[in-house]
């Protein structure tokens, strides 16, 4: 199966405040009441229809726990979309998010990269961060916002759409051709990413 | 990366977390938090050498530090399963299964491992005397069918 291009998406925010299960819901459609702490990180990836074209992500769900944070931060090299996601029912949540931003900003090679901001669990009755806050960090960040619910569906596939729609339209962000054409110091593992095709898990038959 | 278990490090990681490692060690004292780290490179590096020191720092913080229990198992899994010593993996994802059975990134590494083993050949034998027998039960039933056929 061909594709116009790969996309490498990056999920970072606090622990707990559901990245992965926003990528379970993109992905399958699922929903884990008790899921567990992500060990490290984690790796999915889907096919999406943009304008017509396909594209393929591949999504990396880093882990928001404390000790993995000097660990992670060498996954953000070549990524061309990040989604910044923090709970709505925890206001720190939203707070650090200031961390995260700039740990971006230091480790993320391509300067256009494409942020969205995601206040998650909005179908909570105690959420406390009123819309405005979010939506207020992303422009002061200049990135994109809304808001999610990972339990109910709502404003996930916007979230991944809109992320998406933006990076293409972003010129000199992507290129086409298969996959890992956007690595230009080709090394080792790259090369193999290169050869081997197959995509895990879930949606991708390539 | 389609595969955590095709996943290399870069060698400016190991480089850095390999310096605090062993600044710390110099000193007497190494944190949980700077052997981990290392560990982490070591085991995600290309030479099987790098490997098994990464697996021996591993265990040591298994058995020193029961907090980081599940990440440690983890790690021990990729670890050994990139040496290709398939079982040990096996062991250590079984370990943590017992702990949490539907941890979804634990059960995508036991597939990736037994693939593995697949392509490899090792479970592939077991898969071919499957296959034999099933061949000469048909083979068996034929003959039998003719045998009936003929009387
Ligand atoms: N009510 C509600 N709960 C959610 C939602 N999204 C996630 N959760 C719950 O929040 C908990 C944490 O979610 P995770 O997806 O594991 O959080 P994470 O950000 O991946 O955490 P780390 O992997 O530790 O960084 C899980 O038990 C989820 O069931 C949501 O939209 N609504
Ligand atoms: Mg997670």
């Amino acid at each position: 199966m061909d594709y116009v291009t790969t996309l490498k998406i990056l999920v970072i925010g606090e622990s707990g405040v559901g990245k992965s299960s926003i990528i379970l819901a993109f992905t399958t459609g699922d929903y884990n009441a008790s899921f567990p702490a992500t060990i490290g990180v984690d790796y999915k990836c889907k096919v999406m229809d943009v304008n017509g074209m396909k594209v393929k992500l591949g999504i990396w769900d880093t882990a928001g726990q404390e000790r993995y944070r000097t660990l992670t931060s060498s996954f953000y090299r070549d990524a061309h979309g990040a989604i910044l996601v923090y709970d709505v029912s925890e206001p720190r949540t939203l707070t650090k998010l200031n961390e995260w931003a700039e740990e971006l900003q230091v480790y993320s090679t391509k300067k256009n990269i494409v942020c969205l901001v995601v206040g998650n669990k909005i179908d909570k009755q105690n959420r406390v961060v009123p819309r405005e806050h979010g939506k207020a960090f992303a422009q002061k960040h200049r990135m994109l916002f809304i808001e999610s619910s990972a339990k109910t569906q709502e404003g996930i596939n916007l979230a991944f759409e809109e992320l998406v729609q933006k990076i293409i339209e972003t010129p000199g962000l992507w290129e086409t051709g298969g996959s890992s054409s956007n690595i230009r110091i080709t090394n080792d593992s790259e090369r193999r990413q290169q050869e081997q095709s197959s995509c895990y898990d879930y949606t991708c038959t390539i | 990366m389609e595969d955590v278990l095709d996943e290399i490090v870069s060698s400016e990681d190991l480089q850095k977390f390999e310096k605090v490692f062993h600044e710390q060690l110099h000193r007497g004292t190494v944190t949980h938090k700077a052997q981990f780290e290392y560990a982490w490179c070591l085991v995600r590096s290309k030479y099987p050498t790098d490997i098994r020191k990464g697996i021996l720092l591993l265990k040591e913080l298994f058995n020193s530090h029961p907090e980081g229990k599940r990440d440690y198992l983890f790690y021990l899994a990729i670890g050994n399963a990139r040496i290709k010593e398939y079982n040990k993996a096996l062991h250590y994802v079984k370990s943590f299964l017992e702990i949490e059975p539907a941890n979804q990134q634990v059960l995508t590494l036991e597939r990736q491992i037994t693939k593995r083993m697949e392509k490899e050949g090792l479970i592939g034998i077991a898969h071919w005397a499957l296959l034999m027998n099933a061949l000469l039960g048909v083979h068996y039933l034929f003959a039998k069918k003719k045998q009936i056929k003929e009387d």
